[in-house]
């Protein structure tokens, strides 16, 4: 039964998870920007939800379509006024990588300062658990998460897949010369891509703040779950980090079963290793040694 | 007063030494490591063991944690640097992760969250160096060691190749370099000569715990090579001097509350590393914008 329960908390984790790496994998895969500053959009929005609902007891479709514009305005201007000037002299791993890591600092300790540097969380009857079975306790937010996962996840595939915007987005990952060719402008799609990954953080970081809670640092916690989920995946594929996020989360509560929680991170990294050594393309990347 | 210059420079030394090293895989190979305060960790937790356990040497105790600092570093480099640069960021962000948890649950040997009280002084050859001024000296010395070593493998075939695999990783390959292995080597010889820093730290502050390895230190570093300037040898003690002076200059700005010093601190090198990486890639003392256009890649 524990066994039970911690599969079910897992497939919680997972969900989230999954919501924010894929955020980050359609960030990483259509732009070949490396994000490390998608933490920040995921603390950005779960603290304006925060403010919102829990401070200010507006309602929770308003709060929810606040935090989706603070992520989607976040992601804009990371495009616009960090990651494009950047590009325009040069376009390096190491220097995108050093001013996305600027950022994430900046707005780690402005959070810490404005809305200070302890645990908050929003309290809903939805975390509150119901015992289902004999020692088996689920709470309605367990199976919202999932639900939305997966409903968030079908949308993206169509959006990518179906509309106009999506198509060009794989296509500017697969080659920005071509959309410029097909009169398209390929910083206007990568703009796209920054403002629906980074939404796509947001129900992920609304149930993380009803749930264990947010803290000022949890955008170091996401940026290595995303890393790390996008890794196990394969990167540049969005089912991958899906995938990845799932297993992480599933793989850190089985955890617990044996293991104290501090070590909850560790077990990240030790799955994280084990696909470096192991499988370095991921689940569905394609094997990529050496770029 | 000058107790507490003496302080502060001993301080500076230690972390030039630090980002000296971090430079030497950050700057000159292209490798980003976030987990560079582990390596400094290791070094001063092992010094600090030895010397409380078995009251062991200066030298003996530096030796050993630069041994297990750089066997630590293979088990990271070997699988992360085979693959892309990407996941060496994330692989050294997971090792700072888990050995920030080993160093505070492994109570027998690091004490856990309290860490580690009473280490003895440095003893070298025989000698107690406990003045604050010969210990200013021992740092000092450590960072000139460091500093030639980084110069001469800078200067020397393995530096060139390193500086040829950060330009362009397939031509280095394609001429026959062993990318892997050079790669691998470059990030041994910096972890070792990390945990020098940790040594000297362990022994002057005769106190260590956790706090002093985590996260915001690995980041501190790289701010410091960073805005010092990157593939310089003297850029990265510049920046281990402004990020060292930065908080005592912050004590002096009024209405400034004291708690949140640290933070205004970490936003400070956050800007820093925005708008140089947007407007000088190089750093404060790099070569300007033309080599760096050429370099990191």
């Amino acid at each position: 039964m524990v066994f039970l329960q911690l599969f079910v908390n897992g497939l919680q984790l997972g969900a989230i998870y999954a919501l924010t790496a894929v955020g980050f994998s359609l960030i990483f895969g259509s732009t070949k920007i490396f994000h490390v500053a998608h933490g920040s959009a995921f603390a950005i929005s779960g603290y304006i939800y925060w403010w919102l609902a829990s401070k200010l007891g507006v309602p929770w479709p308003i709060a929810t379509l606040a935090a989706v514009i603070a992520a989607a305005v976040f992601g804009l201007l990371m495009e616009r006024w960090i990651y494009r000037p950047i590009q325009r002299h040069e376009a390096s791993f190491f220097t995108v990588f050093i001013a996305a890591f600027g950022v994430q600092l900046i707005i780690q300790n402005l959070i810490g300062t404005v809305a200070g540097r302890g645990m908050e969380t929003v309290n809903t009857p939805l975390s509150r658990s119901v015992e289902v079975m004999d020692g088996l306790f689920i709470a309605p937010i367990a199976a919202i998460s999932i639900l939305v996962a997966i409903v968030v996840f079908y949308a993206l595939n169509y959006f990518l897949t179906r509309t106009h915007v999506g198509i060009a987005m794989r296509a500017l990952s697969e080659n920005p010369d071509l959309v410029r060719v097909f009169g398209l402008d390929p910083g206007r799609v990568a703009q796209w891509a920054f403002m629906i990954g980074s939404a796509v953080v947001v129900p992920g970081a609304i149930f993380t703040a009803m749930t264990a809670g947010l803290n000022p640092a949890i955008g170091t916690h996401v940026m290595l779950v995303s890393l790390a989920a996008t890794i196990v995946g394969g990167i540049g594929s969005v089912r991958g980090a899906a995938a990845g996020g799932m297993l992480l989360g599933l793989a850190e509560n089985l955890a617990y079963w044996k293991l104290d929680p501090q070590w909850s991170e560790a077990v990240t990294f030790i799955v994280l290793f084990a696909f470096i050594i192991f499988r370095p393309s991921g689940f569905f990347g394609s094997p990529t040694i050496a770029k | 007063m000058t107790t507490y210059i003496i302080n502060l420079a001993i301080l500076i030394g230690i972390n030039a030494i630090l980002a000296v090293t971090l430079n030497f895989i950050l700057g000159y190979a292209g490798i980003f490591s976030l987990a560079h305060a582990i390596f400094f960790g290791i070094g001063a937790y092992t010094a600090a063991v030895l010397a409380m356990k078995f009251g062991a040497d200066f030298v003996v105790a530096t030796a050993a944690g630069m041994v297990l600092s750089g066997v630590i570093s293979l088990a990271l480099a070997l699988p992360a640097l085979r693959v892309r640069g990407e996941y060496f960021v994330a692989a050294s962000l997971g090792l700072q992760m888990l050995a920030l948890t080993v160093f505070s649950e492994w109570k027998s040997v690091t004490g856990g969250i309290g860490g580690l009280i009473g280490i003895p002084p440095a003893r070298l050859f025989g000698v107690d160096v406990s003045d604050p001024v010969w210990f200013l000296c021992l740092t000092l010395a450590c960072l000139a060691i460091t500093l030639l070593v980084i110069l001469m493998l800078v200067r020397s075939s393995f530096g060139r190749n390193l500086k040829a695999i950060r330009d362009d990783e397939t031509a280095a390959s394609a001429l026959g370099k062993n990318v892997s292995l050079l790669k691998t080597l470059a990030v041994m010889v910096s972890s070792a000569f990390a945990a020098v820093a940790g040594s000297l730290y362990a022994f002057y502050l005769s106190f260590i715990n956790v706090e002093s390895f985590i996260l915001e230190v690995s980041v501190q570093i790289i701010a410091m090579v960073i805005i010092g300037g990157t593939a310089t040898l003297i850029g990265p003690v510049i920046g281990a001097v402004i990020v060292l002076l930065l908080p005592a200059l912050l004590t002096y700005i009024p209405y400034l509350p004291p708690t949140e010093i640290g933070s205004i601190q970490q936003m400070i090198y956050g800007l820093a590393m925005v708008l140089l990486m947007i407007f000088r890639p190089s750093g404060l003392w790099g070569y300007g914008s033309d080599t760096q256009k050429k370099g990191a890649q």
